[in-house]
């Protein structure tokens, strides 16, 4: 009898362990608390806590709890904590997923903060606030940025006999021939093909993604399809490295790292990453230019605020700390990174005594109006599963460049007409 | 004698009401016993079925009410989404790796049944896959497959047999090829260790027998040991059917369902739709189509194994 009741207490304490999540956030609402979800920083821990230390000296009776997730698990992650109603305060998000919370109301619009302290909004570069603007509101400030330019390995191009980086895909790829030429195993171009990063290949030729609206795919053009086809052709002569349509981010650097290849279409992060890994790398034999009609793909973080929260007003005060002249300046010498905070900007690109950072910064930054592959829509993840895929079967030889783009204009209406 | 029929029915009363309650005692410990399991399965499986099959039917976004879409989103899939028909063929066509291990793991079973030696070292040499974590078999065969340093490529190459590296997950024609291969290596230890299994309990007097009647190897092979292997060889075949429905990991380890979908399957397919598109609701149609698929083909095993697969035998 005793030990019946002693298993069925046992069990009932099981079985109650799996209800307990649920009644827990309950018993926990009096605190005063925020949350800190950064992407894919674990080793800016340190400052982060600085950002809390700060932070609390303003508001002491806050706590504030500091997540960090990878790239791969962040929106995994963001998304089950909105649908649980536990979304975390204060977010630092990449590229446009901010556009689509931001239209389904799931960020604080930050626009009257910003009317209302005015020094703040000022702090920032003009051109680059807007690529955090959806229906003529600010939901983002501006945390580190970077944008895609032309990197090109100089041993190759004295190689090939060329004087300087191409100005035009007719050229990028005729150099790219002579330096595949030079010797086997060699090739002339690569790219990353992630979050956008490719398109200034159609840009610079163009062609244009959606209507001005956004309301449908404007890219069957014949200039699309010279241009699928030449990177096609080259591709499959070896002229374009086959990496540059299936690798993503260490693939690419990797395979640029390792000096057979001429030129790179890749932002100021990769040129770095490449720097810390490659012995061959050095102004004398790395070069960077601003990609042929300026036009580069920002690939940009900035902070929001989940609508969810409870305290919209400590948590903006917590964005004020975090995009400080102070507290920037930290990150942009952590990282030798552009924070698009006008002041701290200027500081690190004078300050640096590596011109060929500097320069890769200062282009960075030049010809902000030409920034492409950007598009402020909450459709953008669902455009690029619908547009890729069809482009890179091209690519790579696998479908004619009209039928892929036939398929991928379909594709892509069809997912800007779904609910 | 009434007395004593009397007394005899009073002593049998107190002994029923006794053995009612120890009944009961009994079926509310066994209750008690089940309920962590119940717990787990109500609020994991049957809970999120049941908002799946809801969400199918609905317009559904994390911040914003639901409305009511009917057949909206399978009309999407089936109709429109093209993907789907591709995931869901790349779902059948990795589903071949189930087969293809089986027979690998019967062979490597029986050689590792016969009298060689160092059998043992053999055989848990070709086990040591399957404890393996998926993504770690994932990024052991990225390796493998690599262009400029992989072993494939080098051996290749150093056997004048390709002038130029293939790359193996990144051509469309043998990425989905490249990651069966790697889906068999990971489970083939683990069906074998299944079919050796089967292989020692069948009595070694038949074989005697059949020897004696003259029967060649083979003959004994195809009358007597595959016949008698059926419950194993049945086994490894749902084993690996659902492997074949649930290999996430080892997929998005690989390819990511690349290039373009040639290697998307249902469940890659669901995952994007979900956490990169944010369509929960489209993902929960698919989710309902795919678990209508799974119980279609557990029912047919089922069938072909008897109607009786899962029955647990309570008799002593």
């Amino acid at each position: 009898m005793q030990k019946t009741w002693l298993v069925a207490a046992l069990s009932a304490v099981v079985g109650a362990t799996f209800l307990a999540p649920g009644l827990a956030p309950g018993a926990m609402a009096q605190e005063k608390k925020l949350t800190l979800l950064t992407w894919n920083l674990p080793i800016y821990e340190e400052k982060f806590r600085g950002w809390i230390a700060d932070f609390k000296e303003l508001h002491p009776d806050f706590e504030v709890e500091w997540l960090d997730k990878k790239g791969t698990e962040w929106a995994t992650f963001y998304q089950t904590q909105l649908i649980a109603g536990t979304a975390p305060d204060i977010i630092d998000v990449q590229g446009m997923l901010w556009a689509e919370y931001a239209a389904a109301d799931g960020l604080v619009d930050l626009t009257p903060y910003l009317d209302k302290e005015p020094d703040v909004r000022d702090r920032f570069n003009k051109e680059g606030m807007t690529l955090w603007q959806y229906d003529g509101r600010q939901y983002m400030l501006p945390y580190y940025f970077s944008k895609s330019l032309m990197i090109y390995n100089k041993n190759l191009f004295e190689a090939a006999g060329l004087d300087g980086p191409p100005d035009s895909l007719e050229a990028i790829l005729e150099d790219g021939r002579k330096i595949a030429a030079t010797d086997e195993g060699r090739s002339g171009f690569i790219t990353l093909n992630f979050d956008w990063l490719y398109w200034p290949l159609f840009a610079m030729n163009g062609v244009e993604l959606l209507n001005e609206d956004m309301t449908e795919a404007a890219f069957n053009t014949p200039e699309m399809l010279d241009t699928l086809t030449k990177l096609a052709e080259a591709t499959s002569a070896g002229v374009v490295n086959n990496i540059a349509w299936t690798g993503r981010w260490v693939e690419p650097n990797n395979a640029f790292a390792t000096g057979d290849i001429g030129m790179y279409q890749a932002h100021g992060a990769a040129l770095f990453w490449i720097a810390g890994n490659a012995e061959w790398v050095n102004q004398d034999t790395l070069g960077v230019a601003a990609w042929p009609g300026g036009w580069g793909v920002p690939n940009a973080h900035g902070l929001g605020i989940s609508a969810s929260t409870k305290y919209p007003d400590e948590a903006f005060d917590f964005l004020k700390i975090a995009t400080s002249d102070k507290w920037q300046t930290v990150m942009a010498d952590t990282f030798t990174i552009l924070t698009l905070n006008e002041k701290v900007d200027e500081a690190l690109i004078a300050g640096l005594d590596d011109p060929l950072k500097a320069e890769t910064l200062r282009l960075s930054l030049a010809n902000m109006d030409k920034a492409t592959g950007n598009w402020v829509t909450p459709k953008d993840a669902a455009i690029k599963e619908a547009f890729w895929p069809e482009i890179q079967a091209a690519l790579l030889g696998q479908k004619s460049p009209q039928e892929a783009i036939d398929a991928a204009e379909s594709k892509v209406n069809r997912a800007l007409r779904r609910r | 004698m009434a007395t004593e029929a009397l007394s005899a029915r009073d002593a049998a009363r107190p002994r029923r009401r006794l053995f009612r309650r120890q009944r009961h005692r009994e079926a509310a410990f066994v209750w008690c016993l089940l309920l962590p399991a119940l717990a787990i399965f109500l609020l994991y499986r049957l809970i999120p079925l049941g908002w799946n099959f809801l969400l199918s039917f609905q317009f559904w976004e994390p911040t914003k009410p639901a409305e009511f879409a009917g057949l909206y989103h399978y009309e999407e899939m089936f109709v429109y989404d093209d993907v789907f028909w591709q995931a869901l063929g790349n779902t059948f066509v990795y589903m071949a790796m189930a087969p293809i291990s089986i027979v690998a793991a019967l062979v490597l079973a029986l050689l590792v049944d016969s009298r060689i030696r160092g059998r043992g070292v053999y055989r848990t040499i070709i086990f040591l896959s399957y404890p393996l974590m998926a993504v770690a078999v994932g990024v052991i065969w990225r390796w493998l497959y690599d262009g400029k340093v992989g072993l494939f490529n080098y051996i290749l190459r150093s056997a004048g047999l390709i002038d130029a590296p293939i790359a193996f997950l990144e051509t469309f024609a043998t990425a989905m090829p490249a990651v069966i291969v790697a889906a068999i290596w990971q489970i083939v230890g683990f069906f074998m260790i299944i079919l050796l299994t089967g292989l020692q309990s069948i009595p070694q007097h038949l074989y005697e027998a059949a020897s004696i009647d003259g029967a060649s190897r083979f003959r004994q092979f195809w009358r007597i040991t595959l016949p008698l292997l059926r419950p194993s060889l049945f086994l490894c075949f749902v084993i690996g059917i659902i492997a074949s429905f649930t290999s996430f990991d080892l997929i998005y380890v690989m390819t990511n369902g690349g290039p373009g979908h040639a290697t998307e399957l249902l469940i890659t397919y669901i995952y994007k739709v979900a956490f990169t598109l944010t369509q929960f609701d489209y993902a929960g149609a698919l989710t309902v189509v795919m678990f209508l698929l799974f119980l279609g083909v557990a029912l047919l095993g089922n069938l072909l194994a008897g109607g009786e697969a899962g029955k647990v035998d309570i008799t002593e």
